[in-house]
């Protein structure tokens, strides 16, 4: 299925880390859709910072979640205002997303490359900045945790 | 009026609860909001927050109304 503009707010929260397989079958379902020329994709991934405690192994998600599926729906309908876009899926993790997995998956598609690429880092810099989502940097084995902040 | 107020992550931590009711005055305001919730948790003030009133993010003019739904956010790191 496939996300356009004006449609109803999709789920974007998974629980735990996104799954290349999941990445894999996001690809595969828009191959009948042949009027997409390209595709954009981005995968944040969780980084084994050095941490005065120790190596964060982890980050651990919470969100408001509401506001956020909202804040969700409106940079969805305005990446469909400012881009030429065929779809548009955005799915991020809540609850612990080990070191090495993928915590955020955006997958932009358009007749023409320009768009695919700068719709996606317009859409990923609008949910670093303004979704209100969570991250605990659990670090060592100890129990430690630092709280994360998008810089 | 009655408020619901909710706290996350680090705010959270430092309130001891993830949500509670205030019983507060007409004419409260986020600002006003603001001043009472460093009042009742002084260590809030070492943090970043921003408060949003019914899921959006308000600045200190913005008037809190009866059933409002306060939230107090510290600062983002979805990615």
């Amino acid at each position: 299925m496939c996300m356009e503009k004006g449609h109803k707010p999709k789920k974007v929260f998974v629980q735990g880390p996104i799954s290349p397989e999941f990445v894999s079958k996001s690809i595969a379902s828009h191959q009948s859709k042949t009027n997409i020329g390209a595709h954009a994709i981005f995968l944040g991934q969780i980084r084994a910072d050095q941490k005065a405690g120790g190596i964060v192994t982890g980050i651990e998600y919470s969100a408001y979640e509401e506001m956020a599926e909202k804040t969700f729906h409106e940079i969805r309908e305005t990446a469909f205002e400012k881009f030429e876009l065929t779809c548009l899926h955005i799915y991020h993790s809540l609850g612990v997303v080990p070191t090495g997995e993928i915590s955020l998956f955006v997958f932009v598609s358009s007749p023409h490359r320009r768009a695919a690429f700068e719709a996606s880092e317009f859409i990923v810099e609008e949910i670093k900045a303004n979704v209100p989502i969570f991250g605990k940097e659990l670090i060592g084995e100890s129990g430690e945790y630092n709280w994360k902040e998008n810089k | 009026m009655s408020i619901h107020i909710t706290y996350f992550g680090m705010l959270a931590e430092i309130a001891g609860q993830a949500d509670e009711s205030w019983i507060a005055d007409e004419n409260l305001t986020v600002g006003k909001f603001r001043s009472l919730l460093l009042e009742k948790y002084p260590r809030m003030g070492e943090k970043k927050f921003k408060i949003a009133v019914n899921q959006q993010i308000s600045e200190d003019f913005v008037p809190i109304e009866m059933s409002s739904e306060v939230a107090v956010l510290p600062p983002f790191a979805g990615g």
